[in-house]
C-alpha cells in the first residue's frame, strides 16, 4: 500500500516538476518572445509569399484541397522548425541547464518542454489556418477534422523536436543539425498530416490516418520518455 | 569460422550464377526484370538488419556505457546506408524497366529514401559532436528513439497510402508467393548477403577500436 503510495507521489511529482517547467518557459517566453516572435514572423513571411503567388484565384479547382493542404503544412512545419528547437538551445546558451538539471528529472524536463512547444505551435497554428484559408480562398468542409489532425500532429511534431533539440543543443552547427536529423523522423508525421487534411478539406473523416497519427505520438511520447536521461543528463 | 568465410566466396557465386540461370522470370514482369528480386529484397533485407543491430548496440551501449557497443552500432549504421543506397539504386533500376523512370515518389521507393536520410542524419550528428562519451550517448539516444519511429516510414506510411512496388515477401495474406526454385535463390541470397554484412561489420568495428585505442 506504501509502496503504491509512493509510486503515485512520484508520478504526481513528475507531473507537477513537468507544469512547473511549462510555466517557467512561458514566463521566459512572454519576457523576451524571442521562439513566438521568430516563429510568428516566419509564418507572416510564408503567408505573404504563398498569397502573393497563388491567391485565391490561381489553383485550378481540380487537385485544389491537395496543393493547399501540402502548402499549409509546409507552412506549419517551417515556422515551427524556427521556434521549437529553442526549447534546450537556449538553456545551454543562457547557461541554466546545470541549474535545471538539478533541479528537475530528465523526463519531466522533456515532458515540461515538449508541452510548452505542444501549446506553442497549436498558437501558431490557430493564427496562421485561418489566415491560410482566407487568402487563399480556400474551403475545409469539415473544419473539426482539421482540428483533430493539427492537435495531434501539433503534438507528434513538439514532442519529436523537442527530443531532438537535447539532442542538438550540446553539438556544433545546431540549427543545421536539427533540421538534418529532424525531417526524416517527422516526414512520416507530416504526410500523414497532409493526407489527413486534403480529407478533411473534403468533408471526410480521416479516421485510419487520425489512428496512425495517433500512434505516432504515442511512441514518440513513450521513445522520448524513456530516452531523456540518455539525451538530457550529463 | 575462417572455413564459413572461405565458403561465401563459391555460395555466393553460385547465388549469382543461379539467380540468372535457375528460376524462370516471374509472371506479369516485362522480360526478365524480376531476377533484381534476388539482389534487391536483400539489400533491403540488409540495411534494416544492419539498422536494428544499430539499435540493439545502443541500447547495449546506454545500459552499460562499453565503447564497444558504440563502435559497433556506428560500425552497423554506416553498412546500413551503404545497403540502402544499394537497395535504392536496384529498385531504381526495376523502376525504369517496369514504369517508364527511374524514380516516381512511389510510398515504398520515398519511405526508404527517408530511411537512407535518417541514418545519414545519425552519422552527421556523430561528425558534430567531439567529446566520445557525449557521443556514444547522443548517437545511441537518436538510433534508438529513430528505431522507434522507424517502424512507421517502413511498415505504417506504404501500406496507408496506394503503391505500385509488388508484393512484397510480408504480405496481407501471409505466405511467400514463390515458386520452389525462386524461393531456394531468394533464401541463398539473403543468407549470403547477411554474411557478407557480418563479416563487414566485423572488420569495421575492430578498425575503430583500433582507431579509438591509438587515439586514447
Amino acid at each position: 500500500m506504501s509502496q503504491g503510495a509512493g509510486t503515485l507521489s512520484a508520478e504526481t511529482g513528475l507531473a507537477r516538476r513537468a507544469f512547473a517547467i511549462c510555466r517557467k518557459d512561458a514566463a521566459v517566453e512572454l519576457r523576451r518572445r524571442v521562439a513566438a516572435a521568430s516563429v510568428l514572423f516566419f509564418a507572416a513571411a510564408c503567408l505573404t509569399l504563398v498569397s502573393f503567388a497563388i491567391g485565391p484565384f490561381g489553383l485550378p479547382a481540380e487537385g485544389r484541397d491537395t496543393v493547399c493542404s501540402a502548402l499549409l503544412w509546409i507552412v506549419l512545419f517551417f515556422s515551427a522548425a524556427t521556434g521549437l528547437p529553442r526549447a534546450f538551445v537556449r538553456e545551454e546558451e543562457s547557461g541554466t541547464a546545470l541549474a535545471l538539471r538539478r533541479v528537475a528529472p530528465a523526463a519531466a524536463v522533456l515532458a515540461g518542454k515538449a508541452l510548452f512547444n505542444s501549446i506553442l505551435f497549436l498558437a501558431i497554428a490557430v493564427l496562421t489556418v485561418p489566415a491560410f484559408a482566407l487568402l487563399l480562398g480556400w474551403r475545409i468542409e469539415s473544419p473539426l477534422a482539421l482540428v483533430a489532425v493539427l492537435v495531434l500532429a501539433g503534438v507528434g511534431l513538439s514532442i519529436v523536436s523537442t527530443f531532438l533539440s537535447a539532442l542538438v543543443a550540446r553539438a556544433s552547427q545546431k540549427s543545421v543539425l536539427f533540421v538534418i536529423v529532424s525531417f526524416p523522423l517527422v516526414a512520416p508525421l507530416l504526410l500523414g498530416a497532409i493526407a489527413a487534411t486534403v480529407a478533411a478539406s473534403r468533408g471526410e473523416i480521416p479516421w485510419t490516418t487520425l489512428r496512425v497519427l495517433v500512434a505516432y505520438d504515442g511512441a514518440a511520447a513513450c521513445g522520448a520518455y524513456l530516452l531523456a536521461s540518455a539525451a538530457w543528463d550529463e | 569460422m575462417k572455413f564459413l568465410k572461405l565458403l561465401l566466396l563459391p555460395g555466393m557465386a553460385a547465388m549469382v550464377a543461379s539467380a540468372f540461370l535457375w528460376p524462370a522470370p516471374a509472371e506479369g514482369f516485362l522480360g526478365e526484370s524480376s531476377r533484381i528480386v534476388f539482389f534487391h529484397v536483400p539489400c533491403a533485407w540488409t540495411a534494416t538488419l544492419a539498422f536494428l543491430v544499430a539499435a540493439g548496440y545502443s541500447g547495449a551501449y546506454l545500459a552499460r556505457g562499453n565503447p564497444w557497443h558504440d563502435d559497433v552500432a556506428a560500425a552497423a549504421v554506416r553498412l546500413g546506408v551503404v545497403f540502402a543506397v544499394l537497395a535504392l539504386v536496384t529498385g531504381s533500376f526495376f523502376a525504369k524497366i517496369m514504369w517508364g523512370s527511374y524514380w516516381n515518389w512511389d510510398p515504398r521507393e520515398s519511405s526508404f529514401l527517408l530511411l537512407l536520410f535518417l541514418y545519414g542524419a545519425y552519422l552527421f550528428l556523430r561528425s558534430a559532436i567531439d567529446d566520445p562519451t557525449r557521443r556514444g550517448r547522443i548517437s545511441a539516444a537518436y538510433a534508438l528513439f529513430a528505431g522507434v519511429l522507424m517502424p512507421f516510414l517502413v511498415f505504417v506510411a506504404p501500406r496507408v497510402t496506394q503503391s505500385l512496388h509488388p508484393q512484397t515477401v510480408i504480405n496481407p495474406q501471409g505466405r511467400i508467393l514463390m515458386d520452389t526454385p525462386t524461393k531456394v535463390v531468394f533464401f541463398a541470397g539473403l543468407a549470403g548477403f547477411s554474411a557478407i554484412f557480418v563479416w563487414m561489420l566485423s572488420l569495421d568495428a575492430r578498425s575503430s577500436r583500433l582507431a579509438r585505442l591509438e587515439s586514447a
